[in-house]
């Protein structure tokens, strides 16, 4: 037994690995952090889980496949494909926040959770019918191609480029939240949404402005990921469990717990993966299990 | 006496009146009105939203499955002892799911049950030597006669319906009442000096151990059982089916099984999106019928 431990640790001992690993781990949990930080913004301001965050990120993705075969490879088609994504997730999450979401917000949780459910398998149906069932790939632009150098380890530049991108996000948040008026508001909204409404503020122009922000970060994500997946039937699925499991742990509500629970988890499948090869997936439910157990509301969130 | 009666004879009868492909539709009504009616008792009664439910029907095939592929019991024996044994093991994983899960409540209880389907979702993909993995596992037709529907359907109701009994029993016991009274206002009744999270751990595990012989009863009706059964999209199918039919009256969800899997039928046998024609019914029932199928033919009466 004590043989097998040490005989699948023992990548453990070579730092070029563990460097490789992290790197790796990082920049899956910036995506995972785009992707789950609308989710988690949505919750604490709309109470409400939105299962088909996933969905918008897969829409992000495929309008990036689209938008880039215009100019495959190039850095025009690329931004194009990351403006695109962006702008038209926040049109699909305004619309859906004003067509549907509104309506329930007064009702149990069970019809919430069935409305956003809903828009799972409408989406996902929605996108094979527009751009089948094939998977489809994007090109990483010329610019963003090969692989940086440093201490022996060799690292795709895209992957930096990711990590660049997810700090930008983080700090550009941060900013809106922390510095401008507007952030004010969605921060006293996930406290206490009817004492905001009482002293006057358009709590349903805030709301909408809320979950199409967390759509376009979605999209934003999925543009972004389209390089290194396969854009195709779902990958919604799949992605939106991942952004869960984040959002859980990192505390529903919290932008900084998503930051850290994503990287958490993105470090925990990239060593998870060569310590149990397979079943690494295990490791982040076992995660939010204890999570939830030992520290409900996450571990930044705040209790109900 | 004729409330009664009626429905008896119906179903007593539908084997002589249905076609082999309707009666294993009857056969999968049957096993999705009591999955229904048991998360129910907890959603509608206990007012406690389970959305990792599917662990139990999962569970309860996969029992089954195991139980006949892997115990090496003789094929009559292991087919005796599926009922029994799925009723235990999916009880068993109640309690340790329950356990840990009615400590908490609201949304997130919900996403409690929800991180302990998704990790035995894993186990079952992982564990391929057990579980098949990906590919699941197939081939467990009953034997004999019961391998043909029409004994099978009896084979099932025979289970079935005593299984509702004891959930109505149940419903309306004084423990039932208490159990109404937690979805009312929990704190109201700690103070009067209830055990709170027993009741709602005990009914719980009633729920879970129904649903795993629901899940094991419909393994066995198409010879299969796949990780799917386990996974998150899984989960709204009770749900679904409790909000359809109704979650304020004990058959509405039994109702809305039977609805939903005869929709199910009719639909995916024309389109392949059939997802999208079930997303726009759920939107359609949560937009503009609050209280499910029954909620909406009472008000049309009134």
């Amino acid at each position: 037994m004590i043989d097998f431990v040490v005989q699948q640790l023992a990548w453990a001992q070579n730092p070029v690995v563990v460097a490789r690993q992290l790197l790796a781990g990082v920049s899956n949990g910036m995506l995972l952090f785009l992707i789950s930080a609308g989710l988690s913004l949505i919750f604490g301001v709309l109470r409400v889980i939105n299962f088909a965050h996933g969905a918008l990120f897969m829409f992000g993705a495929l309008i990036a496949v689209s938008l880039t075969a215009l100019a495959p490879g190039t850095t025009g088609g690329f931004v194009a494909a990351l403006i695109g994504a962006s702008a038209g997730l926040a049109v699909l999450g305004a619309a859906i926040e004003t067509g549907l979401l509104r309506r329930i917000y007064r009702a149990p949780h069970e019809y919430q959770l069935l409305l956003t459910f809903a828009l799972v398998f409408i989406l996902g149906d929605a996108a094979k019918l527009i751009w089948g069932r094939e998977d489809n790939s994007v090109q990483v632009p010329a610019l963003l191609t090969g692989s940086a150098q440093a201490f022996g380890l060799t690292f795709p530049t895209y992957r930096l480029f990711l990590i660049v991108v997810g700090i930008a996000v983080a700090i550009g948040l941060w900013l809106v939240l922390h510095r401008t008026r507007w952030g004010i508001f969605v921060r006293a909204a996930t406290i206490d949404r009817g004492m905001l409404s009482a002293l006057g503020v358009n709590t349903r122009r805030l709301f909408t402005a809320v979950f199409a922000l967390g759509a376009a970060l979605a999209g934003l994500g999925g543009a972004l990921a389209a390089p290194i997946v396969a854009v195709g039937p779902g990958l919604h699925v799949q992605v939106i469990i991942d952004a869960f499991v984040v959002v859980v742990i990192g505390g529903m509500g919290s932008v900084l717990g998503a930051l850290v629970a994503s990287l958490l988890v993105g470090i925990v499948n990239a060593f998870g993966i060569l310590a149990i090869p397979g079943a690494a997936v295990v490791l982040t439910f076992a995660l939010m299990a204890v999570v939830l157990i030992v520290r409900p509301h996450g571990l930044f969130g705040t209790p109900e | 006496m004729i409330r009664v009666a009626l429905p008896v004879l119906l179903l007593l009868g539908l084997p002589f009146a249905l076609s082999d492909f309707w009666l294993f539709i009857a056969i999968e009504v049957l096993a999705f009105a009591l999955y229904a009616v048991s998360f129910n008792v907890l959603l509608g009664y206990g007012g406690m939203l389970s959305f990792g439910h599917a662990a139990f029907f999962g569970v309860g095939g996969y029992a089954a499955a195991i139980l006949i592929k892997q115990a090496g019991l003789p094929g009559g024996v292991a087919f005796a002892l599926v009922p029994l044994v799925a009723l235990a093991v999916s009880a068993a994983f109640a309690l340790l799911i329950g356990y840990f899960s009615v400590q908490r409540s609201g949304i997130y209880f919900a996403m409690l049950t929800f991180a302990f389907q998704m990790l035995l979702y894993t186990i079952a993909l992982k564990a391929t030597s057990v579980t098949g993995g990906d590919d699941g596992m197939t081939g467990l037709k009953p034997p004999g006669l019961l391998a043909k529907p029409f004994y099978y359907y009896y084979f099932a109701l025979a289970l079935i319906a005593p299984a509702l009994y004891v959930l109505y029993r149940m419903v309306n016991s004084p423990f039932g009442f208490t159990l109404r009274a937690l979805r009312a206002n929990p704190r109201r009744v700690q103070y009067i000096g209830v055990n709170v999270r027993a009741h709602q751990l005990v009914a719980f595990v009633i729920s879970g151990a129904f649903a795993g012989l629901a899940g094991a009863l419909f393994a066995l009706s198409t010879g299969n059982v796949f990780p799917g059964w386990l996974n998150w999209t899984a989960s709204a199918t009770p749900i679904v089916m409790a909000v359809l039919g109704g979650v304020h009256t004990f058959l509405g969800p039994a109702v809305g099984a039977a609805v939903y899997v005869v929709l199910e039928v009719l639909i995916s046998g024309r389109t392949e999106y059939w997802p999208l024609a079930m997303g726009v019914i759920i939107v359609a029932l949560v937009l503009l019928m609050p209280e499910g199928l029954s909620g909406f033919a009472r008000r049309k009466a009134a």
